[in-house]
Parts: C-alpha cells; sequence; structure tokens
C-alpha cells in the first residue's frame, strides 16, 4: 500500500505507511499528520487545514474512533498526543486545568496522591485522553450518582478552524458568566472545533467502598433492584445489571464458568458502594434487603477489583463487536431488555437508563430496529461501536432530534467550511 | 395610555398593530400597553428600570411560540420574565419590545418519581417545587436564597445556585430537558425525560444560562433526588474572616462533602440579629454556617467531625443544631441576610463575584481596604463552600454621587476576582450590570464565539437584547415616562479594564 497524496498547500508532517494504518477509520487513510504542542500550536494548524480546506479527525486514545458514521473526507489525523500537560491543580480549590491530551489514568494518579478522584470512570482510562472522554461524552458506570462529563467539566479551551483559542467557564466551581460552551463540545465528536484544554472540578476519594452482587433468574428483578436503589437516598455508585455470559468475562480466568448456577438464563445485579464508612455499611444493609426481598442470592466475597474494570471496558470492546447504546427514561429499560433477542448481550445502567447491547455484526441491523422500536419516542439507541460494513447499512445515530436545523446551523456557524470530522456525526453534521 | 403619549419607543401604529395580533392569540385580557399597568414591569431586583411597549401573559406554550414570532416579524425586541428577583438587571426591557410574563404559565405539569423527574411551566415558583416533592420524599435541589419568589425558568435562564449546590450542582445539573420558543417561531423540545446524553449537541445544556437571549423556555424537564434522611447544622464562630475562610479550605481539605458551608462577616451578623435573632453572637468576627447531609448515624458522625475541623482550625465556638427547629432559625438568619440588611441602609448594593476557594483570604482582605479607603461599609454574607462572594456595599441613593462610586466599587471588586483567577458571577448573571465586567474573564475570541453561537438561535438580536454582552445594542435613554422621568434610568458608565477608578 503506498502512501496517500498530501494536500500540496497543507503542512505538517509526511505520514508513513505504519502512521496511516494507525489513523484509519473506518477504512479510511489520512495523508497527513499533525501533532500539535498546545492550545495556539493546535488553532493555528486548524487553521492551515481550513484554508485548504481538507478535512481533519481528532485523535487522541481512539478508544472510541468506532462511534459516529463513516467519516465522507479525511485528509488530516489531528493528533493531541503532545498535549499531555497537567496546567493548575490546587488540591484544596477541588479543581484542576488539563490539556485535553492527557491520559485520564494520569490524571487520576495525579488526583489521587492528593486524595481526590475525577468520579467518572469511562473504558480503557489507561489510554482514553481527557479530550476523548469530553468530545465522545463517554461516561462509565457511574452515571447514575456521579453524574456525567458535563457534570464535572468547569471550563474549556477550544481551537476553532478560524484559527482562534476561544475559552469559556473558568476555574472556580460555581460560574455563570457567558454561555456555557463546554455543553456544546461535550459530545460533539470534535465536529465543532478541537477541545485544547479542560477545566474539571474534583471530589475528594471516599473513605470506603464495597462491591455486591444479586444473582437473579431473570432481568427483571434484577433491573427493579437497581431501580430501587436510584430511588432511595443511598444510591449506589454503580449499578450495573449483566447476563450470565458477560459474568464470567468479568472474572478472572479461573473463575469464569465457575456456574454459579449461573446458566446462559443468569442474570446479575452488581453494585458498587463508596463514601463514609457508616455510609457504604448502611447502604449495604439496604441493598441486601432489597435483593433478597426480590429473590436474589447475594455474593460478597471475593470479587476481584478487576471486576469493576471489566465491566468498565465491556462496552467499549477492542475487537471489531457491534455495541448499540440505548439511553432511555429509567422506567423504559425492561421493556428495552425484553426486546433483545437471544444471541446479544446485555449490560445495564438501571439508574440512568442507559442499556449497551453487544450482538454479532451479522445481525446488528435488526436489532437495532427491534431496540428503536422498544426505546419509543423519549428513548433512543446509537451505534456506539461497529466495524464499517455494519455502519454503512444502518442509520448509526437514528433520526436527527428535535432541534437538528439549530444544530446543522451551529455547525456552520463554527465550522464553515466542515473540515472537522465531516459526516461522522448526527444527520450528517 | 393616554392618547398622544409619546412614551414607547416603538411608533405607536405599529404598536397598536402588534398588541391587536398579539390580543388576538392571548385574549385581550393578556396583552397590555397602558403604561401606568406596565410600570410592574419595568423593575426587577436590580436598580435599573426601562418601561417595556407591551406586556403579555400567554397561557399556553403555543401561544408563546406565536407571540415570539409576531414580535420577530414586527422586529420588537422580546423579554421573558416571570418571578423578576434577578439582581443584574437580567429581567429588564432595555430596548423596550415585548415583555413576556408567566404569570399564567405557572404549573407543575407531572410528578413523575419512578423516572425521578419532573414537568413543569416556567412560572413555577422554585419553592413550590419543592414543597409539591415533599410529601413523595424528594425535593428539587438548587435553593437560590429566593426561592420563595424566584422561578424554575428564571433559575433556567440564570443556571442559579444556592447554597445547596456545593455538594449537588447547580441548575444545569438538574435540568434534563426543555421545550423552548426559538426566533423563528418553531417550538422545539431539546433533551428530555431520560438522562441527559442525548444525540445531538446538548442544547439543553447550552440554554440554560443563556439570560434567555437564545430562546424562551416554555416547559422543563428536571432531575428530583430523594430527601437525605437528616440534615445536620453547625454554625461555628471565628475572630475573623480570614481564620473562617482558612477553616473553609481545612474542611474541604478533610475529605468531608458538606452540602453547604455559608459565611457571615461581623457587620451582616449584626444586621441578621437585629432583623431575625437567628442566634449568631454579636461579637464574633465571622460566623460559619455548615450541613451535612446524610443517614442518621453518619450525619451525626460527620458532624462531630466537622466541628472538630472547625474548632482545630480557629473556631471559638461551634453549635450544633439539635433539631429542626435550631435548625430553621440557623437557616433563618442567613436566607434573610439580604432583606436584614435594611436594618443598616437604607440602600445597598450586591455583588456576586466567584474566587477559588483558597483565595478568599486576600480576596476578603482586599475588600476590606477598598471599604477602608472610600468610607463605604460593605458586608460579606455568602457560599464560602464554592468561593462565591455576595459582598453588599451600603449605601444612600439620596446622596448625590454615592450610587456612582458604589458601581465604581463593584466594578473594582469584580475586577480583583477575576484577577484572582476567578469570575464575575456565580449565579445571578451577566444581565445589564455586567455586560462591562465579562470583558475581565473573556476575551474579544471568547465573546466572539459565543456571539456566534447566540446568532444561530436568534439572528435579529431580538431575544433579550442589551444583556450578557458588551456595550453593543444599548441605545441611551429614551423617550420620557408620562410623568416626565426619564425611561430608562441610564447608570453612569462603569470604566472597563485596568482603569478602574481608585
Amino acid at each position: 500500500m503506498g502512501v496517500k497524496a498530501r494536500p500540496q498547500a497543507l503542512p505538517g508532517q509526511e505520514i508513513t505507511v505504519d502512521e496511516q494504518r494507525h489513523f484509519s477509520v473506518d477504512g479510511l487513510l489520512p495523508s497527513t499528520v499533525m501533532r500539535p504542542n498546545d492550545a495556539a500550536d493546535a488553532a493555528r494548524d486548524l487553521h492551515a487545514c481550513d484554508q485548504v480546506p481538507a478535512a481533519v479527525v481528532v485523535w487522541a486514545g481512539g478508544t472510541q474512533i468506532r462511534l459516529g458514521a463513516p467519516p465522507r473526507r479525511y485528509e488530516v489525523a489531528f493528533s493531541t498526543e503532545r498535549m499531555t500537560r497537567l496546567l493548575e491543580y490546587e488540591p484544596a480549590d477541588l479543581t484542576c486545568r488539563v490539556e485535553a491530551g492527557m491520559r485520564l489514568s494520569d490524571l487520576q494518579a495525579t488526583l489521587r496522591a492528593q486524595g481526590q478522584r475525577l468520579p467518572l470512570d469511562p473504558p480503557h482510562p489507561e489510554r482514553a485522553t481527557v479530550g476523548g472522554m469530553v468530545a465522545a461524552n463517554t461516561n462509565g458506570l457511574t452515571r447514575g450518582r456521579y453524574g456525567t462529563v458535563r457534570d464535572w467539566v468547569i471550563g474549556i479551551a477550544v481551537a476553532y478552524p478560524s484559527g482562534k483559542v476561544a475559552r469559556a467557564g473558568g476555574k472556580v466551581v460555581k460560574n455563570v458568566a457567558g454561555y456555557d460552551l463546554m455543553k456544546l463540545h461535550i459530545g460533539a465528536l470534535g465536529t465543532l472545533g478541537v477541545v485544547a484544554e479542560v477545566n474539571f472540578k474534583v471530589q475528594a476519594q471516599p473513605e470506603a467502598e464495597a462491591t455486591l452482587l444479586g444473582h437473579f433468574e431473570a432481568p427483571e428483578p434484577a433491573l427493579d433492584v437497581g431501580l430501587k436503589l436510584a430511588r432511595q437516598y443511598l444510591a449506589p455508585a454503580a449499578a450495573i445489571v449483566f447476563d450470565g455470559e458477560s459474568f464470567s468475562e468479568f472474572l478472572p480466568p479461573q473463575r469464569a464458568g465457575e456456574g454459579r448456577g449461573g446458566g446462559p438464563t443468569q442474570w446479575t445485579l452488581a453494585l458498587k458502594l463508596d463514601g463514609y464508612a457508616r455510609e457504604v455499611d448502611a447502604a449495604r444493609d439496604v441493598a441486601l434487603r432489597f435483593i433478597r426481598e426480590a429473590g436474589g442470592v447475594v455474593e460478597e466475597s471475593d470479587i476481584p477489583p478487576a471486576f469493576w474494570d471489566a465491566a468498565r471496558d465491556w462496552s467499549a470492546p477492542a475487537d471489531e463487536g457491534v455495541v448499540l447504546r440505548a439511553v432511555v427514561p429509567l422506567t423504559s429499560s425492561q421493556l428495552l431488555i425484553a426486546s433483545v433477542p437471544p444471541d446479544a448481550r446485555v449490560l445495564a445502567q438501571p439508574a440512568s437508563g442507559v442499556v449497551d447491547v453487544r450482538v454479532p455484526a451479522t445481525s446488528a441491523a435488526e436489532t437495532l430496529s427491534r431496540l428503536r422500536d422498544a426505546a419509543g419516542a423519549e428513548g433512543q439507541v446509537v451505534v456506539a461501536a461497529a466495524p464499517v460494513a455494519v455502519k454503512q447499512s444502518v442509520d448509526v445515530w437514528g433520526p436527527p432530534p428535535p432541534g437538528f436545523p439549530i444544530m446543522r446551523a451551529l455547525k456552520q456557524a463554527l465550522d464553515p467550511n466542515g473540515i472537522l470530522n465531516p459526516g461522522r456525526f448526527v444527520g450528517g453534521i | 395610555m393616554g392618547p398622544g403619549v409619546p412614551c414607547n419607543e416603538m411608533d405607536a401604529a405599529d404598536r397598536e398593530q402588534l398588541l391587536g395580533r398579539i390580543r388576538g392569540v392571548v385574549g385581550e385580557r393578556n396583552a397590555f400597553a397602558d403604561p401606568y399597568e406596565m410600570r410592574l414591569y419595568q423593575y426587577d431586583a436590580s436598580p435599573e428600570t426601562a418601561l417595556p411597549d407591551i406586556v403579555v401573559m400567554p397561557g399556553t406554550a403555543k401561544e408563546v411560540a406565536q407571540v415570539v414570532k409576531m414580535c420577530a416579524d414586527a422586529r420588537a425586541p422580546i423579554t421573558a420574565r416571570s418571578g423578576a428577583s434577578s439582581l443584574a438587571g437580567g429581567t429588564v426591557p432595555v430596548e423596550g419590545g415585548v415583555v413576556i410574563t408567566f404569570a399564567r404559565m405557572d404549573r407543575i405539569l407531572e410528578i413523575d418519581i419512578d423516572n425521578l423527574r419532573a414537568v413543569v411551566q416556567p412560572g413555577v415558583v422554585n419553592l413550590a417545587l419543592s414543597q409539591a416533592l415533599k410529601p413523595h420524599g424528594y425535593y428539587y435541589v438548587p435553593d437560590p436564597s429566593s426561592q420563595g419568589a424566584c422561578t424554575i425558568g428564571g433559575n433556567v435562564a440564570t443556571n442559579a445556585g444556592g447554597p445547596h449546590t456545593l455538594l449537588y450542582g447547580v441548575t444545569v445539573n438538574h435540568v434534563t430537558g426543555l421545550e423552548v420558543a426559538l426566533a423563528s417561531g418553531e417550538l422545539v423540545q431539546v433533551g428530555g425525560r431520560n438522562a441527559a446524553e442525548a444525540i445531538g449537541y446538548d442544547l439543553t445544556g447550552v440554554l440554560v444560562g443563556s439570560e434567555g437571549t437564545m430562546g424562551v423556555v416554555t416547559r422543563i424537564w428536571v432531575r428530583i433526588q430523594p430527601l437525605p434522611p437528616v440534615q445536620k447544622t453547625l454554625m461555628a464562630v471565628y475572630p475573623d474572616v480570614a481564620t473562617a475562610s482558612n477553616a473553609v479550605s481545612a474542611i474541604v481539605r478533610t475529605g468531608i462533602l458538606p452540602a453547604a458551608i455559608e459565611m457571615m462577616d461581623k457587620l451582616s451578623i449584626q444586621a441578621i440579629e437585629a432583623a431575625s435573632h437567628a442566634g449568631y453572637p454579636l461579637d464574633a468576627g465571622a460566623v460559619l454556617l455548615l450541613e451535612v447531609d446524610g443517614t442518621p448515624e453518619v450525619a451525626e458522625e460527620l458532624g462531630e467531625r466537622m466541628a472538630k475541623v472547625c474548632r482545630d482550625n480557629g473556631a471559638t465556638e461551634v453549635r450544633v443544631a439539635r433539631n429542626e427547629a435550631e435548625r430553621q432559625a440557623l437557616w433563618k438568619g442567613r436566607k434573610g441576610a439580604f432583606s436584614a440588611m435594611g436594618r443598616l441602609s437604607s440602600d445597598f448594593y450586591v455583588m456576586d463575584g466567584v474566587v477559588p476557594r483558597t483565595k478568599l483570604p486576600e480576596t476578603l482582605a482586599k475588600i476590606d481596604a477598598i471599604s477602608e479607603r472610600t468610607g463605604f461599609k460593605i458586608c460579606n454574607v455568602f457560599h464560602a463552600g464554592d468561593g462565591n462572594l455576595h459582598p453588599l456595599v451600603l449605601f444612600d441613593a439620596f446622596k448625590a454621587g454615592e450610587y456612582e462610586a458604589v458601581l465604581r466599587i463593584g466594578d473594582e471588586i469584580l475586577k480583583l476576582c477575576a484577577d484572582a483567577g476567578g469570575s464575575v458571577t456565580g449565579e445571578h448573571g451577566i444581565g445589564l450590570e455586567k455586560r462591562e465586567n465579562i470583558r475581565y474573564v473573556f476575551s474579544d475570541d471568547d465573546l466572539e464565539v459565543m456571539d456566534r453561537v447566540r446568532r444561530v438561535f436568534d439572528p435579529q438580536r431580538l431575544m433579550n437584547p442589551g444583556k450578557v454582552f458588551p456595550g453593543e445594542g444599548l441605545k441611551p435613554a429614551q423617550a420620557p415616562m408620562p410623568d416626565g422621568s426619564p425611561r430608562r434610568q441610564p447608570r453612569t458608565s462603569v470604566p472597563a479594564g485596568d482603569d478602574v477608578w481608585v
């Protein structure tokens, strides 16, 4: 395979065949790679792309690169790998400011050294970056209690195709000056600008943590318990419901396939409790009672710490698997799971109405359409990851939401030449 | 309106025509243009006033959308308002035009405990929602001090906060969907009942806090949460604000996450005690009000731990509310702080700056120095836990030059908040008041991007014009009101940039 020709007018580095392969997106290859050093640099590089105009795909850890429709065009791999600095961190203020290319695990390690954390846990934190998490709005399993990216980002610096860096928000935890443009970029998949710096609020590490499992014969009672827990005061940090097959995947090899009554029909509710020690004790009592009342079998000991890491990474598989993600009102999860075909596997978060479904590529289209029917008017289902062949055969995002003309106009206002991730976002944006 | 009185900016014929069309939608009684009737609508809780051309009280979202379209077609500015408790002039119709008020759209449409949501109209009073939820064991978290008067619609416009947002976040963290009337006349729902991870751009998140400059919100989906079983409230007494500020940082560093940390300085304590007998010691230099939520055991334990941290960090006395009555008494003082200031001064000007928590001691010292230098008394009652200051400058509006001097003091305080790495508004909004001060925290490039976003929603700049953005679109005082006083009381221009008055 030869190297794709680079547009004449474009600065940036010659690209090697290996780099092209590394930065390929849905089978498309870039002809150039840009690696800006900081926000100002990123804006300059982006402006150069805009003048060609050359289509840009923003690259970081690549953990969510399979999200979105295949790009319409792709010339420049725009990598944030050199933008990894911790710019400010004052533990007593519970705030920090970091460059977008910083890996989440590095950020968490910095915070942990001060007894603090960012209570979000997207998949693959050792590869995922701060900017990627913001752009793809990747949220882990702690949504129900700790919210999502939008609840923790207090400021942002964005490089625009105009060549300018513009900020919004700030460095303080409470701030209503100007528009909250952080929200605009969270989940925008880099289609409105390149997130260059992010300011977070953070919190103290919890004093205590506990995990307990409730095994059930069917998904309904497991979901019910998860939902009941979400509606009472001591909500778990994470509550997930998954099928027996996934359960064995979350355990180390020597325990996998251990059975535990666990045929394929078995369903498990896993709860992570955290907070003050007494709070965790009280939450455990409530959870145990709810599980037993619903006919579940409790398991509390010997759950390895890697269990939660495996569960967290489940919805961002490294292979070519297909992940469909439904977001529905809390009470609709039941209906949704009932519509999942037998060849699919499920990980639901009853406290936040998020249901991830892994399905073979061959039946992806049919399952997607069944889920969309079940999600109804108040829910939505997107393809969170899939090989390009699947993405070409289905509507990745589903019908554009109400307010779509505004979204398209926002794109036009901030990226008039359409160089940022063209075609990958909702409605062809 | 008296015939021939040229009190409005719109051409009289245009106004009559627009009024007629609007009345065709909302009914004769629900739209008016009589200057006498409209006087109520020239104010909010800020010192600024301006008379609208027409006031409309729509009854449904559809009516709002129709009215907005008519205004857009007539190029008439639109200012939405409900409780009008804005301290920043957010609802003052500085460019005249049509005020849409939500007095008739004040219903809680749905309480959906199963999905942890409530759906409300914009005119629902903040406290009324929590009161309606209480029998179910739930509440709506953001609790501005004005919660008995302000509405959820207004809270959405300003992204309102309150004492308890320290632990649980501000309005935007509790809103999952909006229905909004756009300048095009469309009624669009963004987000909704499900989690705030809607596909497409997060327009809900962008609209919250946009101060009515993008559209008129007609329905709101909010997150509700279970009431904490116990709220433990403590009062800690300090010799001075610096010691109290350092105690705040110490508490934050212990890992305890209080639901609220409020501070009152000496002057405020005296005013509050005179007004409400909350039980704050009169000889204290500063009082901290701290609250933790939890189960009875947890709240008890955290209360004790927090009391110890307070004592270890210079508190001369720590008092724990033993029951709900004592707790309410402690909070009554804090929530009534602004009205208590009437005991000290006929007028006061309240600011809303934010600094990083660790910068509280030096910022308060600088504010103190400003007070000494200028001779104006400045009280501090504020959300210490998140560094959100509310300095109140006491003055006498009848003394020539005092108001102007106070505005300059306010400007100086905001500049020093910005320079400390903070912000010029934590919860009141930019509004009319801080349009120039926004430059202390944002560059022209930052504001240019915000303006592009605004123009996407509102290409003609008709939505609450004259707010948020510096210096644009604001015309000088307009035609006089019927009694001959100016229609808009223009405030003396406040110097922007570094050349603040000293």
